[in-house]
């Protein structure tokens, strides 16, 4: 085998290997609430156009999902939410990226439920912070169901609630994110 | 003051704080568009509304989003996930990119019977486009439904 030739054999190698470590899902779903015990009725919503991509080698793992997704059930909600609260036009998706901190524990080719530790840097509104939350990983059959529960204080993404409803809306959201991500093959 | 004048005045006050009560109430009880009833506001193919994202995605967007887009296009991948809500990406299937139609809940019986590779026509509301090089550019539509 010539120089040229090895180096080819090389390069498709680590080309199939380095694709071979990522999962994705762009049908992910996080739920939103701001229930507060005020609230008339819940302020909850969900998206389920969430994608998200975790290497398996690096412990990368990045998210990210467009405002205007979240379906309410209520349309005046769903108004204030993306017109006052998160201005949607002007901030279109929310991104997290960040790492698995002990991606050492996953083996990602053996079925298994592993509990992780996630720590990154989360926009919302334009407002970037620092975030840590544990989730589970649970690995079947080769695909990855992912899920993590955390709160985000509203007032740290400059989301403010007016006066009026003020106690209506809960200061702390909730956050939960579920997704079933499956090997990406190119 | 005459007590005719104050009689009218509070009627016509009553009849303010009913008007605005009324309006209030519906106001909150609003539910999102009815998909399956209302008239698109916008008529293509999924080609067509992906390659105008394609070449200007802010362009294409300040037309679309939010709007009710009707959508004709071939069955690339029909996906349910865990808690059973359906997912619908029309497209080329040679090409990573689809309009992603998040089913709305009760058109799913529809969703479950279609097939891959048939052509469908979806009414959505527009969330906007996902662009993304590694996994391919979405266009984003939800309360989808599917027209029989």
């Amino acid at each position: 085998m010539n120089t040229k030739k090895l180096l080819l054999v090389v390069m498709v190698a680590f080309s199939l290997q380095s694709n071979a470590q990522r999962f994705f899902t762009k049908g992910g779903e996080i739920f939103f609430n701001a229930t507060s015990p005020a609230s008339p009725e819940k302020i909850e919503a969900v998206n389920k156009s969430v994608v998200c991509v975790v290497d398996s080698k690096t412990g990368a793992i990045q998210f990210s999902v467009l405002m205007k997704g979240f379906e309410f059930h209520s349309a005046l909600m769903q108004e204030h939410f993306n017109e006052n609260y998160v201005e949607s036009e002007k901030f279109p998706s929310a991104v997290f990226k960040g790492q698995i901190s002990n991606n050492e524990i996953v083996n990602y080719n053996k079925d298994g439920v592993y509990t992780v530790n996630v720590k990154g840097k989360l926009t919302i509104h334009g407002v970037t912070k620092d975030v840590e939350s544990n989730g589970k990983l649970a690995v079947k059959d080769g695909k990855i169901n992912a899920s993590a529960e955390f709160n985000i204080v509203l007032k740290d993404y400059s989301i403010s609630i007016p006066a009026l409803v003020a106690e209506q809306v809960a200061k702390i959201a909730s956050i939960k994110v579920a997704c079933s991500l499956e090997l990406l093959k190119n | 003051m005459s007590r005719k004048k104050i009689k009218l005045i509070l009627l016509a006050l009553i009849l303010v704080g009913a008007i605005v009560a009324v309006y209030i109430y519906k106001e909150v009880n609003r539910k999102p568009v009815d998909t399956a009833s209302t008239k698109p506001d916008f008529v293509n193919t999924a080609l067509f509304y992906l390659e105008e994202f394609q070449q200007l995605d802010s362009v294409a967007g300040k037309k679309y989003n939010d709007k009710l887009l009707q959508v004709e296009g071939m069955v690339k991948e029909v996906s349910k996930n865990e808690r059973g809500f359906y997912t619908v990406s029309l497209g080329d299937s040679s090409s990573m990119s689809s309009v992603r139609c998040s089913i709305d809940s009760a058109s799913s019986n529809n969703a479950s019977e279609l097939i891959k590779g048939s052509v469908v026509i979806i009414k959505g509301i527009c969330s906007g486009y996902n662009a993304d090089e590694l996994l391919g550019s979405d266009l984003i539509l939800v309360r989808c439904y599917i027209n029989k």
